[in-house]
């Protein structure tokens, strides 16, 4: 039985001035996938993720989640819907604990205090965060902050999860621990979208890459389809990127 | 089973109880106004701190609710009967609705940008005030101000010849507020306002209707400020747009929450109490010198906030909470 | 008054008006802060230039000479002892209010000191040429403020050549620009401030000065001009020096020509109108860089 489609985006287009960001881009993700985004510094791969949520809204094209149009929805409207995201700079509730700042994302579910810490509490287990779930958000560590990042896009009971370069800055004993929270989440039925520039750990998390380049999608496929594109290693190299 | 007789249930109600008990010993007319000029500015900054301590939007014109709800009352008052009792309700339902004006057109400005806007819809206000001296066939007296009509003893009116009422009065308002900002505190509504003061864009990104949060925070906010203004004009009993709507009934507003911590929920309070009684003992002290008690005021603003800037909450709460774990210490001890 | 006289003579104020803006505008497009005490800083100088004159006779445009060095050290220690550490302290935090509060807790105890120390009396510096004015067939200039309009003027002249010309003035502007690439720069961004709080001090009291002559002072005078001050800035978008200049003209002009057709009240109104219709619609004003806000 062929996967359902979550997200599509068809022919999307957004250009700042005169600069096209991004251009003509379509694709789908199916329920359950895990997909990575890469693509070389300036191919507009936070751009998309701006499309998706809401941030920003295309020139040209749709966006459609389980079939609806989603098209120019504000970002509440659309994690409302199902979507969940990270940012790649972390934003932090920095004065509130790590409690709270999940609780925010808990309350999108409930209007009830007790459950939303109920709910709170439980994503962060899973994320790993509970033992620190009365720190100040603004004195956790950068894996922490990421962590908690994660956590407050949980809370909110997405259907489609973007993670915005959750593994950047992380020290490797870090990132093979994530890439084991990011599993962990897939596992419990959340489809994922995921921006990296840790190659080695997106190739080893995705079933499927898309690599976007000027704003364009170069090329798509398993892993070991787009690591053998010669159209990609020529994006990769010409930005001094190895594949690692 | 919740045991009620623990320190923590038992110390506020008796705040409380030592607050009801004052006017019992206080006979001077003239310290029972004080005290309740005390509680009605905690009142007032408490109310200013659901828009501009958990939503974080710097007003500084709240003078206008105040002015709202005291024009409002007043007015219906003195020309068609109707009780400062109802005007309470009426005054607090437009100060809110101006709340929503200023609010609305507002909600993309942040920081410094929305503090001048609400400056500058303040200042548009204060000055329609004083040069409108007529709303049909109703006075409302312009720059010189506006006398509100004295019934002498009219209970059914708000106006009591006694002091001691109008304390109670402004007692309850204070205990409302202050209920109203604990339960604001553990709720959605003040999660999310928290949450857009923080970071508003990924408060959005949480699925937050930001606009609504602080639509609903600035209504609310202008209500019970406006509530505070039908107070404010039946314990004066005299309207002067300068004072009640100008920069310096909205200035002094937030300095008391600034100065008690904003943000929290007893902060203003403490803000409120503490400020006005150093206020008003320079007042007593030194009445020669003009100007004193604003520039202490100046002072500890100014000093609160390099020194102190979460504010004086953080000086009460260490030896609250102290205080409260040595009495259950004790509560324990002697049980066993 | 002919229409042609009040056109000329708010010109003349507006250019008053433009330098005190220029200052206000020139520390938040370096420090991204809203100086609620710049009018108590313009009220100090003119209170200072009224007594120089009482006691010893100075003429204000000569007091410049002291109140001017006097104002800018008055802005550098503002600056270093009070908005610096604060400002150090809300380094993480998105919205930073903190200095905006300071400043407007500073404004209320300055006012309140002038008022103790000097009480509430209205000043003005009876120079011979306070009541002169030229006279040209039905056209009537009054002198004291075409002095301070020239003064004005010049000012703001040699403030712009200083911002364009040299390494300061060069500094300054990156600050404004970028404060983390200024920092790489090896720019001294503390200084920086200190120096732009106290130029916008000394540019708050040259406007004090020249209004002296024909302007009466009084404890809260502060609070008249800041308020025309924010309107101007915003008009002239927040950030931008010569924006604050033409801003300044511009309501100098209005608020004199519309005084001949409505009452001056409504003139306020209508500023403050026009005011809010910028800062909603157009919040980088007539001149202003777009601002990320």
């Amino acid at each position: 039985m062929p996967a359902k489609v979550l997200l599509e985006l068809k022919n999307v287009t957004i250009k700042f001035g005169g600069l096209t960001a991004v251009s003509d881009l379509s694709f789908k993700l199916f329920e359950g996938e895990i997909v990575g985004l890469i693509g070389p510094n300036g191919a507009g791969k936070t751009t998309v993720f701006n499309l998706i949520s809401g941030v920003y809204r295309p020139t040209e094209g749709e966006i459609y989640l389980n079939g609806e149009n989603i098209t120019g929805l504000k970002p509440f409207q659309i994690c409302h819907r199902g979507i969940g995201r990270t940012f790649q700079v972390v934003r932090p509730f920095g004065g509130k604990s790590v409690l709270y700042n999940v609780m925010v994302g808990a309350f999108l579910r409930t209007n009830d205090t007790r459950k939303s810490r109920e709910k709170a509490l439980e994503v962060l287990q899973l994320v790993g965060l509970y033992n620190k779930k009365d720190v100040l958000a603004k004195n956790l560590t950068i894996v922490d902050r990421k962590r908690l990042e994660v956590a407050k896009a949980l809370a909110t009971e997405p259907k489609l999860l973007l993670l915005d370069e959750v593994l950047a800055g992380l020290n490797p004993a870090e990132v093979d621990e994530a890439v084991e929270m990011i599993r962990q989440i897939h596992k419990s039925g959340i489809t994922i979208l995921l921006i990296e520039h840790v190659l080695k750990a997106a190739m080893a998390l995705s079933q499927r890459i898309m690599v976007l380049d000027y704003g364009k999608k170069i090329a798509e496929g398993s892993p070991e389809e787009v690591t053998s594109n010669p159209e990609v290693i020529k994006a990769y190299l010409g930005d001094n990127y190895g594949i690692a | 089973m919740r045991n009620f007789i623990t320190p923590r249930y038992y110390l506020p109600a008796l705040m409380i109880f030592i607050l009801l008990l004052i006017p019992l010993f206080i006979s001077s007319p003239y310290i029972l106004h004080i005290m309740a000029m005390v509680l009605f500015w905690a009142y007032l900054a408490s109310a200013w701190n659901i828009v501009g301590g958990f939503a974080g939007q710097l007003s500084l014109g709240h003078g206008v609710y105040v002015a709202a709800g005291a024009y409002v009352s007043s007015l219906l008052f003195a020309n068609i009967g109707l009780s400062p009792w109802f005007g309470m309700i009426i005054g607090g339902l437009v100060a809110a609705l101006l709340g929503v004006i200023v609010g609305y057109p507002t909600l993309r400005l942040r920081g410094a940008y929305y503090a001048l806007a609400t400056v500058g819809f303040a200042e548009g206000f204060r000055v329609i005030l004083i040069n409108t001296t007529k709303i049909g066939s109703w006075h409302t007296g312009g720059a010189e101000g506006f006398l509100v009509p004295l019934l002498g003893d009219a209970p059914q009116h708000m106006q009591f010849m006694s002091k001691v009422p109008y304390y109670y009065l402004a007692l309850v308002l204070l205990l409302i507020i202050v209920g109203f900002s604990f339960w604001l505190d553990r709720s959605k509504l003040g999660y999310y306002l928290t949450a857009i003061r923080e970071d508003e864009d990924a408060a959005l990104a949480l699925g937050i209707n930001t606009s609504r949060a602080k639509l609903i925070a600035a209504a609310l906010s202008a209500f019970f400020t406006g509530v505070g203004g039908v107070y404010y004009a039946q314990l004066i009993r005299y309207l002067e747009p300068n004072a009640i709507a100008g920069a310096i009934m909205s200035n002094q507003i937030v300095f008391l929450a600034i100065v008690g911590g904003r943000g929290t929920v007893l902060g203003p309070v403490i803000g409120g109490i503490f400020l006005t009684i150093i206020g008003e003992m320079t007042r007593i002290l030194f009445d020669q010198v003009m100007g004193l008690h604003l520039f202490l005021y100046g002072i500890i603003v100014v000093l609160f906030v390099i020194f102190k800037p979460r504010g004086l909450i953080e000086l009460v709460e260490k030896p609250y909470e102290k205080l409260v774990k040595m009495l259950n210490g004790r509560r324990v001890e002697g049980a066993s | 008054m002919g229409v042609l006289s009040s056109i000329i003579n708010g010109i003349l104020m507006g250019g008053v008006y433009g330098l005190l803006a220029m200052g206000l505008t020139l520390i938040f497009g370096i420090m991204k802060i809203i100086n609620f005490a710049h009018g108590a800083f313009l009220m100090v100088a003119m209170i200072l230039s009224y007594w120089l004159w009482k006691i010893m006779g100075l003429d204000p445009y000569l007091s410049i000479i002291i109140i001017a060095p006097l104002m800018f050290l008055l802005g550098y220690l503002t600056q270093r002892f009070t908005i610096k550490p604060v400002l150090d302290a809300e380094k993480d935090v998105r919205e930073p209010i903190g200095a905006l509060l300071l400043t407007a807790g500073l404004a209320v105890a300055i006012e309140n000191f002038i008022l103790m120390v000097f009480g509430a009396d209205y000043l003005m510096a009876k120079t011979a040429y306070s009541g002169a004015s030229i006279n040209i067939s039905s056209l009537s200039i009054s002198v004291p403020r075409l002095y301070a309009f020239v003064t004005s003027l010049v000012v703001a002249f040699l403030f712009y050549q200083f911002l364009i010309k040299t390494e300061l003035g060069r500094a300054m502007r990156a600050t404004g620009q970028d404060r983390g690439v200024a920092l790489l720069m090896g720019i001294n961004v503390s200084k920086v401030y200190s120096i732009a709080f106290g130029i916008g001090t000394a540019l708050a009291g040259l406007a004090g000065i020249v209004l002296i002559p024909f302007y009466y002072a009084h404890p809260s005078v502060g609070a008249v001009f800041i308020t025309k001050a924010f309107i101007i800035v915003v008009l002239g978008g927040l950030g931008s020096v010569h924006g604050a200049l033409v801003g300044g003209l511009i309501i100098g002009l209005i608020e004199s020509v519309a005084a001949q057709y409505m009452t001056a009240t409504w003139t306020a109104i209508l500023i403050y109108f026009a005011f809010l219709a910028f800062l909603l619609l157009k919040p980088s004003g007539l001149f202003g860089s777009r601002y990320e806000w």
